[in-house]
């Protein structure tokens, strides 16, 4: 069950990686006119549909993950510890100090990316778009690392 | 004030309040609940499990998300228009704010 889980979980996050990511690189880099190769085609994206799935997908791999959570703490953590991985345990740590807090943003991260004309609203989009997109790399490869030292379930 | 302008305030300050309340429950360790993973058990405030790790996590997150709550609810019912006067930058600068702090408190793990 929490190979399964955390496989899903990984593959989420996937999904999740790759629509911040377009959407964080069509806000601070969007393309005007038509896009002719694939760096273009990749800032072209219509960054306002992705919201309501970067939002979905974020609570279900957080809530995934505070799943995952319970079984890391008594297993693989405590053999991270043995080995003196210092730094990748360091690094977890802070992953779920950072999912925490972007739970906080999604509310405000849904609200700014309404239809605004006003250069605050756009500004604080953009900023809140990268440190969404900040929290969601680290997380994944904090949890990568993690994996790869001593997969859940193994 | 339109329920459009309500919302602004209220994603804006739980944004700010959650993530310096977040800080402070984890730096001085405030969790609304504690668990106990290897027992199953589910304790009031920061009550250690029987046996092996506890875990504050989930109830920091309860501390920080009820406070900025009521604070945020309280800011969006203020009469007048509060969402004039509240930077909406402070959704973002104040959890980057907290990260770094967060951080700071772990660095520990890095320089070993």
């Amino acid at each position: 069950m929490w190979i399964a889980l955390v496989i899903t979980h990984g593959l989420l996050a996937f999904l999740l990686l790759g629509a911040i990511t377009h959407q964080v690189v069509s806000a601070w880099a969007p393309v005007r006119a038509g896009a002719t190769n694939f760096v273009d085609r990749f800032r072209a994206v219509g960054s306002a549909h992705y919201v309501n799935a970067v939002i979905v997908l974020y609570l279900i791999t957080a809530t995934m993950g505070g799943i995952l959570y319970t079984n890391y703490r008594i297993t693989s953590r405590l053999m991270m510890e043995m080995g003196h991985y210092w730094k990748s345990v360091g690094a977890f740590e802070i992953k779920e100090h950072l999912i925490a807090i972007g739970l906080a943003l999604l509310p405000a991260y849904w609200y700014f990316w309404q239809p605004s004309s006003d250069a605050g609203d756009l500004r604080t989009r953009k900023f809140l778009t990268t440190l969404l997109a900040f929290i969601i790399w680290w997380a994944f490869l904090a949890g990568h690392v993690a994996n790869n030292i001593r997969g859940i379930g193994t | 004030m339109s329920a459009r302008s309500r919302f602004a305030v209220f994603s804006v300050t739980f944004a700010a309040v959650y993530a310096a309340v977040y800080y402070f429950a984890v730096y001085y360790n405030w969790p609304l609940f504690s668990y106990g993973p290897q027992t199953g058990q589910w304790l009031a405030l920061d009550h250690s499990a029987s046996a092996g790790p506890t875990m504050y996590w989930y109830g920091w997150i309860a501390t920080a998300a009820i406070a900025a709550a009521a604070v945020a609810l309280v800011a969006c019912s203020l009469p007048g228009n509060p969402g004039k006067r509240l930077w909406s930058g402070f959704a973002w600068l104040v959890p980057v704010c907290s990260i770094a702090a967060i951080v700071y408190m772990l660095s520990g793990y890095f320089t070993r």
